[in-house]
């Protein structure tokens, strides 16, 4: 029995002309304890050299041979990859420490993996290639006697030795976490195997995804762990040569944890454990902590939580994603912490004051929004700020001003639907009859075909994420092959 | 059923079956409503409330009552009935139906058949609207005795999108109010609310102070459809949860036989505060009878 510790939930709420979906992903760490005797089988040795490969060759960005290759494993030829990977991380920095343990991401303890003699003088070979130290390093020296090297693998050495001389000391760490990334957004089904080894059980991550449609459960699916395997090959970034991996202090690491997390919302992909580890290694991130904040704002829409209370799910599978008022309590608190930072974040405002309004502190909400308001310069956030702020005005009762705010978010969207229907609701709960009737008029004569840029209000919950694909890309360009470059 | 700031006169017209109204149904239908009119109307000082009143014994509707057979309390205060009607009054009936992705395919075919056979249904006097929702809310077709064109409109419209039902109930009340015929409102969804801008207390608010009766059918799942199921007892509708849609024509023709079998009861409001909540008791003098009206009604603002 594992216990689920994280859910994502991917929304795509209001997405003009498709059902508003939703992915949540539930992952199953393992229970950090130590490891029953099992062997390593051979070939997953043999699938850490194939990865190796891959991560050379594929070109970020690309649906190459290379993504499509491990796209093609099995859900647990990746769980086992993230075991190998991790103790390949490891002995990268120090080839001769033997390291054959791994800790699962939220566990206290680590677990020995059983290779044998061989497997531990082979993952060493691979190591010392991986790191580009192979004919440098004199931890290195003599590896080659355990083994020959292949092509690829020879290629991958030169590769990362030569990114070693200019710099770059995470050739394979930084490329694999692309490589999965590219992964992780192909987002191929995976095949789940009906038995699966303890030794996985006990230790590699698990994924599982829920999709969600129109607020209901449509599927629930095994899939791979990419991000799983990106984040750690990412942790294992380390400043300077010896050091500890601090990988908050490198400038790549961040921007992929902007730009993957800002993917993950754009395409409804709640991926909690995701934001929960960037601010783990961010803390003070004003961005990471501004998108910790949506991500909360977006599981206490009625989609997600509608879709979690009817869920059904395997036994021992839970959801971490609390109610909706907990969820806005906790994207209030990110979007304080990113204000405290950087106090004049527009979006942040008036994210705040949204999520101020819908948790009853109506008054803060509008002190938020008239900040957000006077501030606000491009068209949607503009829109917004007038929408929710006549929202917060007419419950505290100031109905003139109310008035005034979605007549402004009207002016700036004439083909939307929403303000107009807050103005009709406006005039029949203040009795004037004819203004809802007028209201409701002008709505019922919009476009008959309408598109989500006639109402932003369809597009809130993706439109923090709006630079997502611009941000993903720049985190790969550095990084593509010279012949896509 | 409830109404306030109505004036007598209009409460009169109301009483007629055939005031004001075509009886060629292939006739256009009336011009949109002025809103400039309605302010006129609505703006009096006078108030009347309507009650739709439905009446059964053992299960068999109650006729031949008048005035002197109803008991109203108003907050506790007894009211002089001034006028009961039953089976007179022409309907206004308000299809709101969720077009959102989960209806697409076999759905959206029995939806047509159910709204086609509610349409049939209609007498000549009877106006019918068409209103549907997904993210958009769309008026397919306005209040009209030309039925004709209300049942073109259910067979063009398409299933895509999210769910905004309470956005479409607002819409589905206020076409209900753009007349000041009797008017039945039948909501249909099969799902949550996913993408409305107002809240389901708002628009329960609106209800609340709209003589609008709206009845509800929504599929069954694991949530319960609580929006659905406040709008219908706060109107005095009826809620129906349906395991599947296949027999949806013979519950919309259920519901049209069920309001015409109300009465509908007036008063003018004596005693009571004007504004605020008001609690409405509605009893039948001299018999055991069984009376299902709306709990009570919002005024002022």
């Amino acid at each position: 029995m594992w216990r689920l510790g994280l859910v994502s939930c991917l929304v795509t709420v209001a997405a003009f002309g498709s059902a508003a979906d939703a992915r949540c992903q539930i992952r199953a760490p393992g229970s950090g304890m130590r490891l029953p005797i099992e062997p390593v089988a051979e070939m997953r040795i043999a699938r850490l050299e194939h990865w190796l490969g891959s991560v050379d060759s594929h070109n970020p960005g690309y649906e190459d041979r290379a993504l499509l290759d491990v796209a093609e494993w099995t859900a647990d030829d990746l769980r086992s990859l993230w075991i190998d990977v991790d103790v390949l991380a490891q002995l990268m920095r120090k080839p001769k420490s033997g390291a054959a343990s791994v800790r699962p991401e939220g566990q206290r303890l680590s677990s020995t993996v059983n290779y044998s003699s061989e497997q531990r003088k082979r993952l060493v070979l691979l190591a010392c290639a991986a790191a580009g130290i192979l004919d440098t390093d004199v931890q290195c020296y003599g590896a080659t006697r355990n083994g020959g090297i292949d092509e690829p693998l020879s290629r991958l050495a030169a590769h990362a030795a030569s990114a070693r001389r200019s710099g770059e000391r995470h050739y394979v760490l930084r490329r694999g976490a692309l490589l999965h990334t590219d992964l992780a957004i192909l987002d191929r089904d995976v095949v789940a195997t009906p038995s699966t080894p303890t030794v996985l059980r006990s230790i590699a991550p698990q994924a599982f995804t829920m999709d969600v449609s129109d607020g209901r459960q449509v599927d629930f699916r095994q899939s791979g762990v990419h991000w799983e395997i990106a984040r750690m090959l990412l942790d294992n970034v380390a400043p300077r040569e010896e050091q500890k991996p601090e990988p908050g202090l490198d400038p790549m690491v961040r921007d992929w944890y902007r730009a993957t997390a800002a993917w993950m919302q754009l395409r409804g992909s709640h991926d909690t454990h995701h934001l929960d580890h960037a601010r783990e290694l961010l803390r003070n991130d004003p961005d990471i902590l501004f998108l910790s904040g949506t991500q909360h704002e977006t599981l206490a829409d009625a989609t997600i939580q509608a879709a979690m209370r009817s869920a059904v799910v395997p036994n021992g599978v839970s959801f971490n994603m609390g109610s909706e008022r907990d969820e806005l309590r906790q994207a209030d608190g990110f979007f304080k912490r990113a204000l405290e930072i950087k106090p004049d974040a527009v979006e942040t405002r008036l994210r705040q004051g949204r999520v101020q309004g819908e948790l009853g502190r109506h008054a803060e909400a509008a002190s938020s929004l008239e900040q957000a308001t006077h501030a606000a310069t491009s068209s949607p956030m503009a829109y917004y700020a007038d929408l929710f702020l006549g929202a917060e005005r007419e419950a505290l009762g100031r109905f003139d001003l109310a008035r005034t705010s979605y007549e402004s978010a009207a002016a700036l969207y004439p083909r939307a639907q929403s303000p107009l229907i807050a103005l009709s609701q406006l005039a029949r709960r203040t009795g004037d009859r004819a203004g809802a009737l007028r209201s409701m008029e002008q709505l019922f004569a919009l476009p008959r075909v309408r598109d989500e840029h006639d109402d932003p209000w369809w597009m809130y919950y993706l439109y923090q994420a709006r630079g997502a694909d611009a941000l993903i890309d720049a985190v790969r360009k550095p990084f593509l092959l010279k012949e896509a470059q | 059923m409830t109404r306030r700031a109505v004036v007598p006169l209009t409460l009169l017209l109301l009483l007629l079956p055939t005031a004001g109204r075509s009886q060629n149904p292939a006739a256009p239908s009336r011009p949109a409503p002025d809103p400039a009119a309605q302010s006129a109307i609505f703006s009096s000082k006078v108030e009347a409330v309507r009650v739709d009143v439905l009446v059964t014994d053992n299960n068999q509707t109650v006729r031949g009552l008048g005035p002197a057979d109803f008991d109203i309390l108003d907050n506790g205060v007894p009211q002089q009935v001034d006028l009961v009607s039953f089976d007179e009054i022409p309907l206004n009936v308000i299809l709101a139906l969720d077009m959102s992705d989960s209806v697409a395919g076999d759905r959206l075919n029995q939806l047509r058949t159910a709204g086609g056979a509610i349409l049939g249904a209609l007498h000549k006097s009877d106006q019918a609207a068409l209103v549907t929702f997904s993210e958009v809310v769309r008026r397919e077709a306005p209040l009209s005795t030309n039925v004709e064109s209300v049942r073109a409109a259910l067979n063009q419209v398409d299933a895509s999108g999210a769910t905004a039902l309470v956005d479409g109930t607002f819409a589905g009340i206020m076409v209900g109010e753009s007349d000041a015929g009797r008017a039945l409102l039948i909501v249909f969804s099969d799902g949550v609310d996913t993408s409305s801008w107002l809240n389901g207390d708002t628009v329960l608010d609106a209800a609340k102070r709209s003589d609008v009766v709206a009845y509800a059918v929504a599929v069954k799942s694991a949530l319960k459809p609580e929006f659905l199921r406040d709008l219908t007892s706060f109107t005095a509708g009826r809620l129906f949860e349906v395991d599947k849609t296949a027999n949806l024509a013979a519950i919309f023709l259920g519901v049209l036989d069920e309001f015409r079998q109300r009465y509908l009861v007036s008063y003018t409001p004596r005693g009571v505060a004007r504004d605020g909540w008001h609690r409405l008791e509605v009893r039948v003098k001299n018999r055991r009878a069984a009376v299902k009206a709306r709990p009570g009604y919002l005024a002022g603002s």
